[in-house]
């Protein structure tokens, strides 16, 4: 009797909890994948050969292959080369050849006697320089024309310069907390097919990833800090400025003042009106504490076309819901993976050509305490319940979800939404400003999405949309109930 | 030999073949398969002269972001080289190749570099705020002063226009730098020579005109020079000096110096060779020393001799200068011979 009853409780449990309900494990795994033993996982920059390579540059020197395997502890990792300092930029051009942006130069290594081992390392791109600071570390990604973006990080006042710099040395750039003693520190440089490089844009901190999606457009994070108020991701454009002052000292058309730092601290008025402002601000304690590589969720997986942006600072993987409004670009964040296996320090990101996983290379080392490694999300088929897409409309939000919503999340009372201003300045991140409750009411709703309307969207305001978790119709649990909208433009207004 | 390497290869013959950086804050190569590696290095007293292609820093206020000003102190900028490649070959031979001014700027041997203040401990990665430049392990016989000595057509190359690194070739591993100074090419190579506080050198340039190397008796020709650059004992070095607040000598703290001032690179404690004798089995034994007839026993005055003046007595089959001259307090010598006299029985 006791089976039995035991039994028809299963059966019980089983007919509440709808057979296609989906969870979190039944749509991602994450694995870490070891490195060979002894070798410190410091990852500095990942990218898959045309063949299905990967290889991983190590913060120490060395440059990792192997073939993927189905086992993340059974890849038979090889030394390809040695001998880069803190390459924090990959580009394997062919299995045989890869680009590394180092800190002081982006050097070609070739494999040119086949024996699986770099033995040619030529300069590829030079020309900024390099103070002996520890934090200057660069990333690229592919222009699409056989040259590259490099994105050239700036030195902290936690550390010091060396008497003697590669190039020249500007006092003004030096000041402050992070600086630009050396030139292009804190730019965008663009490197044409043989190497020869343009300073692109200004005005970045520390802009560890930079990143041209599939249709052209460019993107760089930032990190909280100096002249960020939280984490950003900017969508980059040729000549403007980003909100970083000290890399003004390099830019000739800066002609303002010889002392762009001391400059903006006395006007804030002009530094709003002079610098272009983030896509998508991300909240530093809810979201996403310092921007690692941003990468495009590619087709075939559900977010197709999304944005994944990886936190160097949290164990976590913001995903970024994109749209232009007019001429500008803006959008909502919400988590990608919050936890779940996931470690610290994400910094890199690639998607295999199936685009059924996602590497991420992390390292904290010298900056953070360490959380060093390489783990590898696999999108295993079935779509998680979760806000799909936020898009704006002219008085609010239409969110949109993955599966069917249950009729809680189509009444106005389930919404909670709020709004603030971030400024940034020359304090270490900023707090938002300006609070505001705003009373959402339902315009609509169907199936998977509802709209939100309510009074006071303005530009210039980051949105906090909340609402309960819950269950999808078919009894998935929903992922995230937290989002955030940057709006830099009303459309039709 | 990397170290830890050396312990893991027992079990990872994939290793064993591939040697790879490691967490050992001192690594070094071999002479079959030198080490470049590319940090920032020490700037160890070089003059202001060979710096021609940098620019020169200078002190900043300190700063405090709250308000947004600069507050009373100053920092000022530390030695060190930005854009240089270290290259060690083991023991035999380390050099620093400066990649801004496309030149040799010193070389040394016994050692190679501790990168403990810049790469940090394992569980902390805790780089020296202000003071995280490797430093240097071993003795310095050559330093770069005034103009570049290499000379083509009796003027140096400092004066044939810009000197530009533009990569390196590994020749069986061993790295030959490219550079050019005005139109002509040239390539750069050091190895490991057999005479102490040395290495040879193989120059060329793409001109016909003299070649030389100034003040190397005999270093000059056409095209292609090989030759031995000599020197004395500049300087010597002995890494990242810790405090390691020992109060009372132990084995136990033996150990942990062993392997924190890269003995272990080159003194196994289970009686095997490597660059150095084994310390496993040496306390109390027998041991034959160069130009004595007779061996001498590694009491624990003759333990304390090597390790302050490694070449006292060099034993016999090994070469002389490997190893450093070891400056330590009291207590971490005692600490050492301690344990030395622990592995006195090699398991």
């Amino acid at each position: 009797m006791t089976s039995l009853f035991f039994k028809l409780g299963v059966l019980g449990v089983l007919a509440v909890q709808p057979l296609h309900a989906v969870k979190f494990d039944d749509c991602y795994k994450v694995e870490d994948i070891k490195l060979p033993a002894g070798v410190p996982p410091e990852v500095g920059a990942i990218d898959f050969a045309e063949d299905g390579t990967l290889f991983v540059v190590l913060r120490r020197g060395d440059v990792l292959k192997a073939k993927p395997t189905a086992d993340p502890a059974a890849f038979d990792w090889q030394l390809f080369a040695t001998g880069f300092d803190n390459g924090c930029g990959l580009d394997v051009v062919s299995p045989t050849k890869i680009r590394v942006t180092q800190m002081a130069e982006m050097t070609e290594a070739e494999d040119t006697d086949g024996d699986g081992k770099a033995d040619s390392f030529t300069r590829f791109a030079h020309g900024w320089g390099l103070s002996g600071n520890y934090h200057e570390t660069n990333a690229l990604t592919r222009d699409g024309k056989g040259g590259y973006f490099i994105a050239v990080g700036t030195a902290s006042f936690s550390g010091p310069t060396f008497k003697h710099t590669l190039g020249t040395f500007s006092d003004a750039g030096r000041r402050g907390r992070n600086y630009s003693a050396v030139k292009w520190k804190g730019w965008v440089l663009h490197s044409d097919a043989k190497g020869n490089i343009t300073p692109w844009a200004s005005g970045f901190r520390m802009h560890n990833g930079i990143y041209q999606d599939p249709q052209g457009e460019l993107w760089a994070g930032d990190n909280q800090g100096d002249w960020k108020a939280a984490t950003p991701l900017y969508h980059v454009e040729k000549g403007k400025f980003y909100g970083h002052p000290n890399s003004l000292v390099w830019d000739p058309a800066f002609t303002k003042s010889k002392d762009p730092l001391a400059y903006y601290r006395g006007n804030l008025e002009a530094y709003n009106k002079d610098r272009t402002w983030a896509a998508v601000e991300l909240p530093h304690m809810e979201m996403n504490r310092s921007a690692g590589e941003p990468m495009q969720i590619p087709a075939g997986s559900h977010f197709a076309g999304q944005m994944i942006l990886p936190d160097n600072n949290g164990e976590r993987v913001t995903r970024l819901m994109l749209e232009k409004v007019g001429d500008t670009w803006q959008g909502a964040c919400t988590h990608f993976i919050d936890g779940r296996g996931l470690r610290s320090g994400n910094h890199r990101a690639r998607f295999t050509k199936d685009g059924k996983q996602l590497y991420l290379g992390q390292t904290v080392r010298g900056w953070g305490i360490p959380a060093e490694g390489l783990q590898r999300v696999t999108f295993l088929g079935p779509v998680p319940f979760d806000i799909d897409r936020i898009t704006i409309t002219p008085d609010g939000f239409k969110v949109s979800f993955t599966k069917e919503i249950p009729d809680q999340l189509k009444d106005a009372k389930a919404w909670k939404v709020s709004s603030f201003t971030y400024q940034s300045k020359w304090t270490y991140g900023s707090d938002p400003e300006d609070k505001k409750e705003h009373k959402a009411g339902i315009a609509s709703s169907d199936a998977k999405s509802v709209t939100l309307k309510f009074d006071g969207l303005a530009q210039r305001r980051v949105y906090r949309i909340s609402f309960p978790k819950c269950d999808s119709t078919d009894g998935s649990p929903l992922q995230n109930n937290l989002a955030f909208y940057t709006v830099n433009s009303v459309p039709g207004k | 030999m990397r170290k830890s390497l050396t312990l893991l290869s027992l079990c990872l013959p994939l290793l064993a073949k591939e040697p790879l950086l490691t967490f050992d804050n001192q690594p070094m190569g071999t002479i079959e398969r030198p080490l470049v590696l590319r940090s920032y290095l020490p700037d160890p007293g070089l003059e202001d002269a060979v710096f021609p292609q940098h620019d020169t820093a200078r002190k900043v206020s300190k700063y405090n972001p709250g308000p947004g000003s600069d507050v009373p102190g100053e920092i000022l900028p530390v030695p060190g080289l930005a854009a240089a490649i270290g290259v060690n070959f083991g023991p035999a031979l380390s050099f620093v190749f400066d990649t801004t001014e496309a030149r040799l700027m010193y070389a040394w041997q016994g050692g190679f570099v501790d990168m403990t203040p810049y790469w940090g401990d394992v569980q902390k990665g805790s780089r020296v705020s202000f003071d995280y430049v490797p430093r240097l392990v071993g003795t310095m016989f050559f330093k770069a002063a005034g103009k570049d000595p290499i000379e083509l057509g009796g003027k140096s190359i400092s004066d044939l226009g810009p000197r530009v690194f533009t990569g390196y070739k590994l020749d069986k591993g061993v790295p030959v730098f490219a550079f050019s100074a005005g139109e002509t090419r040239f390539t750069l190579a050091l190895t490991p020579s057999d005479k102490p506080l040395s290495c040879d050198l193989v120059l060329t340039s793409s001109s016909d005109a003299p070649l030389t190397w100034r003040g190397v008796e005999g270093a000059s020709g056409k095209g292609k020079l090989s030759f031995t650059l000599s020197g004395t004992e500049i300087a010597k070095f002995q890494g990242y000096q810790r405090d390691n607040k020992i109060t009372k000598a132990s084995a136990e703290a033996g150990e942990k110096l062993f392997g924190q001032y890269g003995c272990a690179a080159c003194h196994s404690i289970d009686g095997s060779k490597s660059h150095g004798p084994s310390v496993g089995g040496l306390a109390g034994h027998k041991v034959e020393i160069e130009g004595l007839d007779q061996p001498v026993v590694a009491d624990t005055a003759y333990l304390l001799e090597s390790i302050k003046s490694p070449n006292a007595k060099v034993v016999k089959g090994y070469p002389p200068n490997y190893m450093p001259p070891f400056g330590l307090p009291d207590v971490e010598y005692d600490s050492l011979i301690l344990y030395i006299q622990s592995l006195a029985q090699p398991e």
